[in-house]
Formats: C-alpha cells, structure tokens, sequence
C-alpha cells in the first residue's frame, strides 16, 4: 500500500477542481461511500478510494492525467462503474483517485452505412437503445443482461451478449487512449492522421493494441468504435426447458458444431433453474430452510415455477427463408438427443421486447434479494471447452464446492463459437458476517481448484485481481511477468490502476504490494 | 439523453429530420420525468425496488411514488449511500440539484 501524502492529495485535487470545477472533485467521506462496491462480501471501506474526479471531455482527461503523472497520484478510471459482481465502481486498493468518466457521455459518431457507432466511456446501454430506436436507426446494439452499464467499459471488460453481435470485444474497432503521462493516442488505423477506416479495419500497421488496452491498466480508453448489426427482418427464438439436469452434456455437444459452422450466431445462454427462480423473488416464498435448497424442494419449486433445470433459447436472427432452413438444422441436430421439446416464437418487426434486441432494464440484479438482502453477488466465471463432458466436470465440481460452502449454485453456460464462458455467483447477505467469510473463502477455492483442472477465468471480481493473475502459471507466470514489463515501461509509477488484473508497476512491487 | 449527437455523414443523409431533431435544445425534463429516468426501471411497477419494499412498508405503497410519508432527506440519503439491496447513485452519474427535484417530488406525493 502507498498512501498518498495529505498535502499531494490536497495540490491534486486543488488543480483537478481547477480542470473540471469544484462541483465535479469529491473527497473523504463522500468519495468513499460513492464508490464502494455495494455489494462485496468484505468491508467495502477497506479498498475505498481517497477522492474522485470527474472529467466532461478527453482534454480534461489528459490534464487530469499529468497532473497525476506530475505529483505521482495513481487514478482509478471507470466508465459507468455498473460493474456488478465484478466490483461495481470499486477500485481495487484504496490510496486512488477514481477517475470517473461517466459525464462524458457523448455518441461521437453513427454510420448506418458501414454499421458502426464511436462512443464516450458515460454512454450507456440505455442511451444507445434510446438513440437507435428513437431515431429509427436500422442498426441493432447487444448489451449485457441489465443495461445500467457503459457501452465502452462493458467492451474493455470483455463482457457478453446475446446476440450474434454479443462477443463484444470482438466488435471493438479502434479506439482514443490517454496514456500515463498525459499524451494521446489512436490505435489501429486511427494512427494515421485523416485516416479513413480507423473504425472499418480493426488491426492497423504493426502490433494491435486494442486488445491490450482490454482488461488493462496500459492507458485510459475516452473513445471507442464499435461495430453494430444491421436490423435483421426477422428473429426465430427456439426455447427449450431441459428438466434433466444430465441433459446438460447432449445439449452442449449438439450446439458445438452448430456454433462452429455458423448455423447459430448468437450465443445461447445455458441457465440454471436457480438463475431461473432468483429473479423471480426471494427464496423464502419456497422454502425457510438455511444451506442450499435441497434436491427435492428445488425440484418440486421447479415444476410449480415452470422452468427446467437448464433453460434456454437459440435465437436465429435474419432472413425468414434462411431462419427457416437453420431452425430446421437447429431441430433436426436436436431430435432425440436430449428429452425436450422446442417452443418456437417470431419477431417480425414492431416493439422490440421479445425480438432478442435489448431493451431498458435492470431486473438481472434482482438477483441478489435471493436471500433476503441486504444482498451481494461474486461472480466465478471460468471458461470452458465446448465439450457435454468438460461442461459437464465443471458444472458438477463447481457446483458441488457451493453446496459443501452452503450455498445455492447458481450458474450458467453461455457459448462461443468454440468456448463456454461458465458463469456463476455466489448470492449472499451482506449483513451475515458467516455468509461472507464463506463466500470469500469458496472463491478463493474455486481458483484455485479451477486451475488444478486448467480452467481459466474470463473475468474477475477486483478483490481477486491477483489471485487469479497468479493462476496463470504458465512457465512461472510469463503472462504475468511480461504484462508487468510493459506496465514499467509505460507506467512505471502506476498513475493507471495500479495491481489492475494483477498488473503492478514497479514502483508498487518495490513497495512490497 | 442528453448527450450531443454528431453523425457521420452517411447517417445524417439516411436520417434527414431525425437528426436535425437531436440538434434541438432538449427541454428540462419535469420531475416526473427525471423520476422514471433515473429510478423507474427499478421503482416503477415490476421493478425489483418495488417488489423488496413490498415485504416491509405499508401496503398499497410499495411504489416510491404511493408513499405517503417519504421526507426528501431520507431519499437523498438512501440515493447517495444505498440502502439494503440497493446500490448507491453517485453525483458524477446523477446531480445533487436533479436528485433533489427527485426527492422534492417523492416527498410531496401525487
Ligand atoms: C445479475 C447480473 C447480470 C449480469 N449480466 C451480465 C451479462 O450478461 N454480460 C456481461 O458482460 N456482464 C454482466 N454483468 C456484469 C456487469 O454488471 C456488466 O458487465 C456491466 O456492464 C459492467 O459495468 P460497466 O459497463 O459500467 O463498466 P465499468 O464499471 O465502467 O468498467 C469496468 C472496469 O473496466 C475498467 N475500465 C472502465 N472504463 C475504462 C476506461 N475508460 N479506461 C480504462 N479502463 C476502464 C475499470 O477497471 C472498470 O472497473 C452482470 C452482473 C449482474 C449482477
Ligand atoms: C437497481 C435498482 C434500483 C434503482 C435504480 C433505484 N432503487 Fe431505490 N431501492 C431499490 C431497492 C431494492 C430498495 C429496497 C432496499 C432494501 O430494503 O433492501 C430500494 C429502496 C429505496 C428507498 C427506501 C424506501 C424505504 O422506505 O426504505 C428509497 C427512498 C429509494 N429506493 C429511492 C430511490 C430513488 C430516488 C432512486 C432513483 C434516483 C432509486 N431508488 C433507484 C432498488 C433501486
């Protein structure tokens, strides 16, 4: 831990008042509570940052930026901080000024033609939905399962969504970046000064550095393009309620070639029966019990809700003659291989709900009332090969750790074309000091067991950062080591999220962190 | 939104009067509005605010907007630090004046 000086934090945020106006500094006790993660199984005062600042534009960023880099504050960039379950808008140490960029919520650019919007980190899901369907724009957005979040920060963080579009990352194509001591930089094509395809043509001259600024602490991202579908004619939704639960495994080998081959090109979303029932309301109206719901109370609770053990939907979207021929595909790969039937449903235009384009809503986070509240959430997201039995290993093993834990297993598989992003949460309350030190020390167990089987996580929670950096062992963390080479020679200071995925720089790891 | 919305020049084109809408100066939204905006998703009928505070206030005012007690300091309090399974809305995200137009229009009820 390096504390900053009470008289460096006080020049600082003298001039970064003096960059963006007073109203938009915040220190001690207000910066504390408005970024601390709500929902954490520790005290959320324990990694709370020192002060925040809010910058309007990417100039102000970079003057934010060099001051920073002049009196050695580290800054802690966020979009929207809707990082649920993964930290909200929390850092990962206390002794940092947020850097909060949710005020620079500008949509740059749109071009229907070439299907692609650049965004400011503030813009929201909600405000790109609104800003296409209030402009009859005929372009589709994916977002994740609530749409509180940033466009931007949602993409950098790798995040999903359900739509052929909803591998994210994927679809970022180039982006503005602020670096570590102020100056600014475009990536890809953007590097030629009047380029005419910065958003068109991903990989630019020499190294691709979008990728490294993903899941980073290598720069702070202001702008970003990012590639949008064309508004299909038509979704086909085929849903299926597996009340098997070993049905899992024939499931999942019968959609792998369909992924694979490009009949389906959203990515469905395996979901357990307690995904199913978490959002519904809490777990009290079915059963009063403590631990997790035993076999036999979960499955009646199953059967009076309506749902399966998995439930899911494989949503074609596009042509109705090219549905068609692939909802044929899709039923005829499944006949006979897992006990259920499809339950077929068309969206050919007119309100959007139910088309499998988002829409507005925070329902998802319900979730955490499973217990009664007040609520938390960890998510343990491992990938998975797309395999029935690999899928399958980790389900059981995962699930059986959350049980012996005392927990409900909560979790889902959602495909790729050639992985499962394997995601789960560990629902408890906050107020229950037993129900916390459970849930974090499971989460340390299921790293560390995952990586015992070679699985990796897609993602992580801030407070295990460096446990799951460290589970990346490869050739004694060659990863990790090379990722910290680069932080040094970009930011050997740390002005950038310092200990970001793991990532110090050697000011830090001089200081013992 | 409020954001300020520049096409590219293929949008435009496609757009026509959609876009020089957005040009418009947009108008103060009422408080009503600015309710929906920022807590509606969660507080309105449906919403998981709702459906929490339906266990524990009165019945027939789980919607923030039926209360009929609900002192402005109270909301911004709640707001600003969250509450139970409620998670804090900062000032970066939502202004102190529109919070208070918010909570001003929760406290004086329909
Ligand atoms: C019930 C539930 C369901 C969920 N469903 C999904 C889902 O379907 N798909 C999914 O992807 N997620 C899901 N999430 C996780 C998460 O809530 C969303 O991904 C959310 O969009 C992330 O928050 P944000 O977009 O505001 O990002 P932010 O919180 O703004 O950013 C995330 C992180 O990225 C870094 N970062 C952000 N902006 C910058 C920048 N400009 N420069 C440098 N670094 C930056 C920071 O480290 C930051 O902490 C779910 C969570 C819950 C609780
Ligand atoms: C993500 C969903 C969500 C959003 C958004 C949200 N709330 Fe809430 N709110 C809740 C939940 C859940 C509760 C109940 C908390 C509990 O008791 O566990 C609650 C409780 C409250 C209460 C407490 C009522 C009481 O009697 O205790 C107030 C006041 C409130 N919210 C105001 C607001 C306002 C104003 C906004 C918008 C600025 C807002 N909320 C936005 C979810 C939300």
């Amino acid at each position: 831990m390096i504390p900053i000086p009470p008289e460096t934090l006080a020049r600082a945020l003298a001039e970064f008042a003096r960059i963006v106006g007073a109203d938009n500094v915040w220190s001690g006790d207000t910066a504390r509570t408005s970024y601390a993660d709500a929902m954490a199984p520790r005290d959320p005062a324990s990694y709370a940052p020192d002060a925040a600042v809010a910058p309007a534009s990417t100039d102000e960023v970079q003057a934010i930026v060099r001051v920073a880099a002049e009196l050695g504050v580290p800054l802690w960039p966020i979009s929207r901080g809707k990082n649920f379950g993964y930290g909200g808008a929390a850092p990962h140490i206390p002794n940092v000024v947020m850097l909060d960029m949710v005020r620079m919520n500008r949509i740059l650019e749109c071009n229907v033609e070439m299907g692609y919007v650049v965004v400011e980190p503030g813009v929201s899901f909600d405000d790109l939905y609104h800003y296409l369907v209030d402009n009859d724009i005929p372009l589709w957005m994916s977002a994740p399962a609530h749409t509180w979040g940033s466009v931007l920060g949602n993409a950098l963080e790798r995040g999903v969504g359900y739509t052929p579009y909803g591998e994210h990352a994927s679809k970022v194509c180039g982006m503005e970046v602020v670096t570590a001591d102020g100056s600014l930089l475009r990536t890809g094509m953007g590097a030629m000064a009047g380029s005419q395809t910065w958003h068109g043509f991903p990989y630019g001259y020499g190294p691709s550095w979008d990728p490294a600024f993903m899941q980073s602490n290598f720069g702070v991202v202001t702008r970003m393009g990012l590639w949008l579908m064309p508004r299909p004619a038509q979704t086909l939704n085929l849903a299926m309620k597996l009340d098997r639960v070993e049905d899992l495994s024939p499931a999942i080998d019968v959609l792998r070639p369909l992924k694979l081959d490009g009949t389906v090109q959203a990515n469905p979303s395996l979901g357990n029966v307690i995904r199913s029932l978490a959002t519904r309301g809490p777990r009290s109206a079915l059963w009063q019990g403590s631990g997790p719901m035993p076999a036999d109370v979960l499955d009646a609770a199953r059967q009076q809700a309506g749902v399966g053990h998995w439930n899911f939907g494989i949503r074609l979207f596009g042509d109705p003659d090219v549905n068609a021929i692939n909802a044929r595909k899709v039923r005829a790969a499944f006949a006979g291989k897992v006990q259920a039937e499809f339950e077929e449903s068309e969206w050919t235009g007119g309100d959007l709900r139910g088309s499998g384009h988002p829409t507005p809503t925070l329902a998802a986070l319900g979730v955490v009332d499973w217990l009664g509240g007040p609520g938390g959430h960890l998510t343990f997201s491992p990938v998975s090969a797309f395999s029935g039995a690999e899928a399958w290993k980790q389900y059981t093993l995962v699930r059986g750790m959350y049980e012996e834990a005392g927990f409900d297993y909560y979790g889902g598989f959602t495909a790729g074309q050639r992985y499962l992003n394997h995601i789960t949460m560990i629902l408890f309350n906050r107020n229950d000091q037993d129900m916390c030190d459970r849930a974090n020390s499971l989460f340390t167990r299921l790293i560390e067991v995952g990586a015992q089987n070679g699985w990796g996580e897609y993602r992580t929670h801030t407070l295990f950062y460096d446990e799951v950096a460290r589970s990346y062992d490869y050739n004694n963390g060659a990863m990790r080591r090379w990722n910290e080479r680069v932080k040094d020679a970009v930011d050997p200071q740390g002005i950038i999220a310092p200990g970001k995925m793991g990532i110090w720089p050697r000011r830090y790891r001089e200081a013992g962190e | 939104m409020r954001a300020l919305v520049s096409l590219g020049l293929a949008a435009s084109l496609a757009l026509g009067a959609a876009a020089v809408a957005q040009d418009a100066p947009v108008p103060e939204p009422s408080d009503e509005a600015l309710f929906v905006e920022k807590c509606g998703l969660c507080h309105l009928e449906g919403g998981f605010g709702t459906r929490v505070l339906s266990r524990r206030v009165p019945e027939g005012q789980a919607l923030l907007q039926d209360r009929e007690v609900l002192p402005a300091a109270f909301t911004t309090m709640v707001v600003r630090r969250g509450i139970g399974s409620m998670p804090q809305i900062r000032a970066a995200e939502l202004g102190d004046a529109q919070l208070a137009a918010i909570a001003r229009y929760l406290e004086a009820g329909q």
